[in-house]
């Protein structure tokens, strides 16, 4: 990536945590917690499904551990940071176990074993009510008492700026290598020295951790959660889709994904009531038909066209069709 | 001395299909063979035994004093076997510089050191030119050569070239069999699989190993195996008797 991105999104993460001295309207600060709050989540996927192209349609699962662990464990009575670590701790066996079955299979089927996880864990945080709740739901304590809303938008920024730099890191990195080339093909990474397994399940762990991570602001501000809302297929959708939308596979593409996301959700909302499903689906699928690798991989890819022209005489090959003999 | 690469006795079935049936060869440390047989006899089979993508059924697989029967790919590309894959794997969103970047990353981890490393290979292969482009907007012929150029770049002490040559017009068949003569000057022993080029195997292999329905039926110098009469029976054909090369 280049150096004036870098630039920006530096000048950009402090006016954000700039924000909260002119903003003192509640409902804008919320609307700001849940982009950068979506921005963290979909940095934190684009690390498995978009630089390392596994599909995971079931972060849920951690968002929800990051929740309901910080909710279960200070109920039991640990202290809160110490029942947020060890949320964290539960994220990472989830995508341990999640990881090490799933892992095993590609493509769709890879897709819809991670969907099946998550919603397992959905219904048995419905039914094991002594734990849980069940249905009920389960009271989360507050990670802060004073200024509430602006803290919490604070630590949002906090925690993108953290998934941001973490995603620069590993992009200029040989383990970011790595995710590239397990995405491009399994097979040639394998015979490279590339010990897939493993490092699927090391993106996993990191992007897993910042999604719990992520689970327990949101349910920390809204003090209570429920199954169907933190666990739920939505949650895993929007944080896919965010990353999508932006461009999965790329730095910026997540932050930019849930501005338009998130912004456009909310506009919509306002102004046409419950029809705003409709507009928003609809602005998905044209999305998805005619800026396949999402904005700022549609902006990259015009940039690198014009660069990289190759030559003339040089002829595109049909090179995915085998050698016939 | 033990062989470099020991096949003992090699079968592989697939369902009742007997891919590879009892195959015994060696490969000695420097050396070039080419297995060459008619489509289907076993070669890319034999590749993937010895690259740990399959195991085999009977017999052991020894490199290097290793026993190799069940290794997964990494660790029989970090053990020093380097692979092509006869349908190429580009990866095909990143450039061709980063593609053979990946071959030097399984000897360092600075990006910096590997692309240096990298740019040495692509120099060799004459591939310097197309550095930048993307591996996806590449032709045929230098797919192959970055398919050896990754494969190289993590520094092999034995190579597998599945048919590097197929799909190539002849002048770059032979342009590539060059280059690939050389590859002893690196230390850097050699086992091509080649159905049809018979131009490049006399060239450049020192040893000539014959497949057919998965059976070994013939093993010597160039020279010699193609005047053997079940080679020119069963794969070279009558015709080129004819010819008399």
């Amino acid at each position: 990536m280049k150096r004036s991105y870098l630039l920006i999104a530096a000048v950009a993460f402090a006016l954000s945590l700039l924000v909260p001295l002119v903003v003192r309207t509640d409902y804008v600060l919320q609307i700001l917690f849940r982009i950068y709050l979506f921005a963290a989540l979909g940095l934190a996927w684009n690390l498995v499904g978009g630089y390392t192209g596994q599909l995971s349609l079931g972060h849920a699962a951690y968002f929800g551990a990051g929740a309901y662990g910080l909710a279960i464990l200070s109920r039991e009575g640990l202290p809160l940071w110490l029942s947020l670590i060890c949320a964290v701790l539960v994220a990472l066996l989830f995508a341990w176990l999640i990881g090490g079955v799933s892992f095993r299979l590609r493509g769709p089927y890879f897709a819809l074993a991670t969907i099946a996880f998550a919603e397992v864990l959905r219904v048995l945080a419905k039914n094991l009510v002594k734990l849980t709740g069940g249905d009920v739901g389960i009271q989360v304590p507050p990670m802060f008492t004073s200024a509430v809303i602006g803290k919490f938008y604070l630590s949002s920024v906090g925690l993108t700026i953290l998934a941001f730099g973490i995603t620069v890191g590993i992009s200029h990195s040989r383990f970011g290598y790595y995710l590239m080339a397990i995405r491009d093909d399994e097979d040639t990474a394998l015979s490279v020295g590339v010990n897939a397994a493993r490092v699927k399940l090391y993106a996993l762990f990191i992007s897993a951790a910042l999604t719990a991570i992520a689970g327990a602001l949101y349910g920390s501000l809204f003090l209570f959660v429920v199954p169907d809302q933190v666990l739920s297929i939505d949650i895993s959708n929007e944080i896919a889709i965010v990353a999508m939308l932006g461009g999965a596979g790329t730095v910026l593409g997540p932050i930019v994904g849930a501005v338009v996301l998130e912004s456009a959700s909310e506009l919509l909302k306002s102004i046409f009531q419950e029809a705003h499903l409709l507009i928003y689906g609809v602005l998905l699928v044209v999305v998805v038909l005619f800026m396949p690798e999402g904005v700022v991989g549609t902006i990259q890819s015009v940039f690198r066209r014009k660069e990289l022209a190759p030559p003339p005489g040089f002829v595109k090959p049909q090179a995915q069709a085998p050698v016939i003999k | 001395m033990a062989a470099f690469l020991e096949i003992d006795h090699v079968s592989k079935r697939f369902g009742g299909l007997r891919a590879i049936n009892n195959v015994s060869f060696t490969i000695q440390r420097d050396e070039i063979a080419f297995i060459v047989g008619p489509n289907g006899a076993g070669k890319t089979t034999l590749f993937n035994l010895i690259s740990g993508v399959y195991h085999p059924d009977e017999g052991s697989i020894r490199f290097d004093g290793q026993e190799l029967s069940n290794f997964r790919p990494d660790q029989a590309a970090k053990l020093g076997i380097g692979r092509t894959f006869q349908i190429v794997k580009p990866l095909r969103n990143l450039t061709v510089l980063e593609n053979v970047m990946l071959g030097a990353f399984l000897h360092t981890s600075s990006p910096s050191k590997a692309a240096e490393e990298a740019r040495e290979v692509l120099r060799y292969l004459q591939m310097e030119k197309a550095m930048s482009f993307p591996a996806s907007g590449l032709p045929l012929p230098m797919l192959k050569r970055l398919e050896i150029a990754r494969a190289l770049a993590t520094k092999p002490k034995l190579i597998l070239l599945d048919e590097v040559v197929a799909g190539l017009s002849t002048t770059e068949a032979l342009a590539l069999a060059a280059l690939l003569k050389r590859l002893p000057e690196w230390g850097i022993a050699a086992v091509g699989g080649v159905e049809h080029v018979m131009q490049v195997v006399m060239s450049v292999a020192h040893r000539v190993i014959v497949l057919d329905h998965g059976t070994l039926i013939a093993e010597g110098t160039p020279q010699e195996v193609v005047h053997k009469p079940e080679v020119i029976e069963a794969y070279l054909g009558t015709k080129y008797k004819e010819m008399g090369l």
